[in-house]
């Protein structure tokens, strides 16, 4: 008989460490996939220059109005951070089918830290959205604010992104790999018509106006929107969204614990 | 080659040093049973493997032998039964970082370079192998850059290898491990375990390959529809049944006359030729050529592990699945 292995002791794996390490991988893989530049970053920045400048959008009170290019710029922002948020659903489902999501499960990486991983992913990359679109109504169109509006539409837009990077994780957990990609393309357009981000909600019929009111993406942008004519963002705003959280986190950590307990039998 | 140096009878013998009354143990299963819905994967099994085995477990598909290790790694849990690793809960077991292993059908992240997801596993374990060691032994040391989508099924495996061994685990899982793999790379595949094995870890391995587990274990654990069926050497399978066999020629071959001959299991007459299962060769023979018989190129073939597999694991069903080349 060969000699064995003493089992050393071995602590466990500082959880913070673990975690950082994980992080870092996802945060450089999100960068190197092509689609996260086009449709998080590219579409945002470019729709905001077409709208504000060569196409003058959003109806012929807006194209005179001269609130318009700051109005649309919290528009595109917010559109660019729910598009990045939403769209971790796909990995999310592509490595679920592949079995890599277990393979890290056979890991010492404890599954909460995976979950908050994943979460901080999603929300750290629609980050750039907000910095790129502000910075192109800065240096295009000379949008000038006073400093704690800026930091009003910042902070509140880089908080209330949250309940959409728990969007992207709940729809990466429930939607197979062929399905995820079309189930995030068709909520996010539809939320953000319905949301106003394309077309002011003033200018939608009343019906429609309505339903506005109870979408997560209008009470997400209008944030910035309130904060825009207010300094601050309207505190019903941020009780929606923040309702929305916790819903969508309940569902993420229900959603978890389901699959946990299918694989326990 | 160490499987004759190991005792064949399960539970097997301790190994090391036993500190105090209770034995180490690597892997425990105590009346493990695992149902997916109607369907019983796992039936009351009892197994023991100890600290520094290299275990094959055997078995067609369905066996249950995934199963297994999905207890093992706890990835399922069991319906009733208890599962214990290195003495530890399952899960717990994992956490600590002393196991590895090596899933079927695992695929690998994209936008990720080989390099980086041998780092991060080294980063999620408490007491990694040095990565110039991970890649050396999983062979990967000129692929450390690439991306994962440029590589093809063979580098695939050795990427998951790695990844299997960057926590340098005292107890290491591999299912299938080389279904993806052409010869060649099976061989050196192999050649890198045994040196894996010959530090003292303790490895357990699914296949259903029987020249690899012939190969490769000191202990052959066969399963058949959720049951253990045989467990011991591959030397102690094969002679346990009646493996060998007595081939001739005959004009006139008499089945029932065949079947009384001493030591014979089995019959199989196909025109003029006959082939006979027996657990006792030398008496079958001495028989047959004492007898009236015309018996013409008599042939005798020693154990084989095959044989002794399919009559383990029952007949024709088995040898279908087992000879089928995977996917």
């Amino acid at each position: 008989m060969t000699a064995l292995a003493s089992p050393l002791a071995r602590s466990g794996v500082d959880p913070v460490r673990a975690m950082a390490a994980y992080l870092g991988l996802e945060l450089r893989r999100a960068l190197r996939n092509r689609r996260y530049f086009v449709f998080a970053i590219g579409f945002p920045v470019v729709f905001y220059l077409l709208y504000t400048g060569v196409l003058q959008g959003g109806g012929a009170a807006a194209a005179t109005d001269p609130r318009w290019p700051a109005y649309f710029m919290v528009s595109m922002a917010a559109y660019g951070m729910i598009g990045a948020s939403l769209s971790n659903a796909v990995p999310i489902a592509q490595e679920r089918a592949s079995g890599w999501t277990r393979q890290l499960r056979i890991t010492p990486l404890p599954a909460p830290a995976w979950i908050a991983t994943k979460l901080a992913v999603a929300y750290l990359t629609a980050l750039p959205s907000l910095l790129l679109v502000g910075l192109a109504a800065v240096l295009v169109n000379h949008v000038s604010l006073p400093a704690g509006t800026w930091l009003a539409i910042g902070l509140s837009l880089a908080l209330g992104v949250l309940p959409f990077a728990g969007i992207g994780l709940l729809f990466g957990f429930l939607f197979d790999v062929t399905s995820a990609q079309p189930a995030v393309m068709i909520s996010y357009i539809a939320m953000a018509i319905l949301g106003g981000l394309w077309v002011p909600v003033t200018t939608f019929p009343a019906t429609l106006a309505t339903i506005a009111q109870i979408m997560p993406t209008y009470h997400f942008a209008n944030l910035g929107w309130g904060s825009l004519v207010n300094g601050l963002p309207d505190l019903t705003d941020v009780a929606f969204v923040a309702a929305w959280a916790v819903a969508l986190f309940g569902l993420v950590a229900w959603r978890y614990r389901v699959s946990e307990l299918r694989a326990r039998g | 080659m160490t499987s004759l140096m190991t005792a064949s009878t399960a539970p097997p013998p301790v190994p090391g040093r036993a500190t105090g009354a209770t034995r180490p143990s690597a892997v425990h299963f105590d009346g493990v049973t695992r149902h997916f819905g109607a369907t019983v994967a796992l039936d009351a099994i009892d197994l023991e493997i100890a600290p520094g085995e290299t275990v094959a477990l055997l078995g067609p598909n369905g066996a249950g032998k995934s199963t297994a290790i999905g207890l093992m790694l706890g990835l399922l849990g069991p319906t009733s039964g208890n599962v214990r690793v290195l003495d530890d809960e399952p899960h717990a077991a994992v956490r600590s970082g002393a196991v590895g292993a090596m899933l079927q059908e695992s695929g690998l992240p994209m936008f990720a370079r080989v390099g980086e997801l041998i780092e991060l596993v080294r980063h999620l374990s408490p007491r990694p192998m040095p990565t110039d060691a991970v890649l050396a032994r999983a062979g990967l040391t000129a692929l450390a850059d690439r991306p994962t989508e440029s590589l093809s099924g063979g580098e695939t495996q050795r990427v998951r290898f790695a990844m299997a061994i960057a926590g340098d685990p005292d107890l290491l899982f591999l299912d299938e491990p080389t279904v993806a793999m052409d010869v060649e790379s099976r061989r050196s595949f192999w050649s890198d375990m045994r040196a894996f094995a010959a530090e003292g870890r303790t490895i357990l391995f699914a296949t259903h390959y029987l020249e690899e587990a012939d190969q490769v274990a000191d202990r052959i654990v066969v399963l058949d529809r959720g049951r253990i069926v045989a467990d011991g050497t591959a030397a102690s399978i094969k002679n346990a049944s009646s493996s060998r066999h007595v081939r001739f020629r005959s004009a006139a071959p008499d089945q029932a006359f065949l079947a009384a001959l001493p030591g014979v299991a089995a019959v199989d007459i196909a025109g003029s030729r006959v082939d006979i299962a027996t657990a006792d060769s030398d008496a079958t023979a001495r028989a047959l050529l004492r007898s009236d018989l015309d018996v013409r190129d008599l042939e005798i073939s020693g154990p084989d592990l095959e044989a002794a597999f399919l009559a383990l694991t029952g007949g024709d069903r088995t040898a279908a699945t087992t000879r089928e080349i995977h996917r």
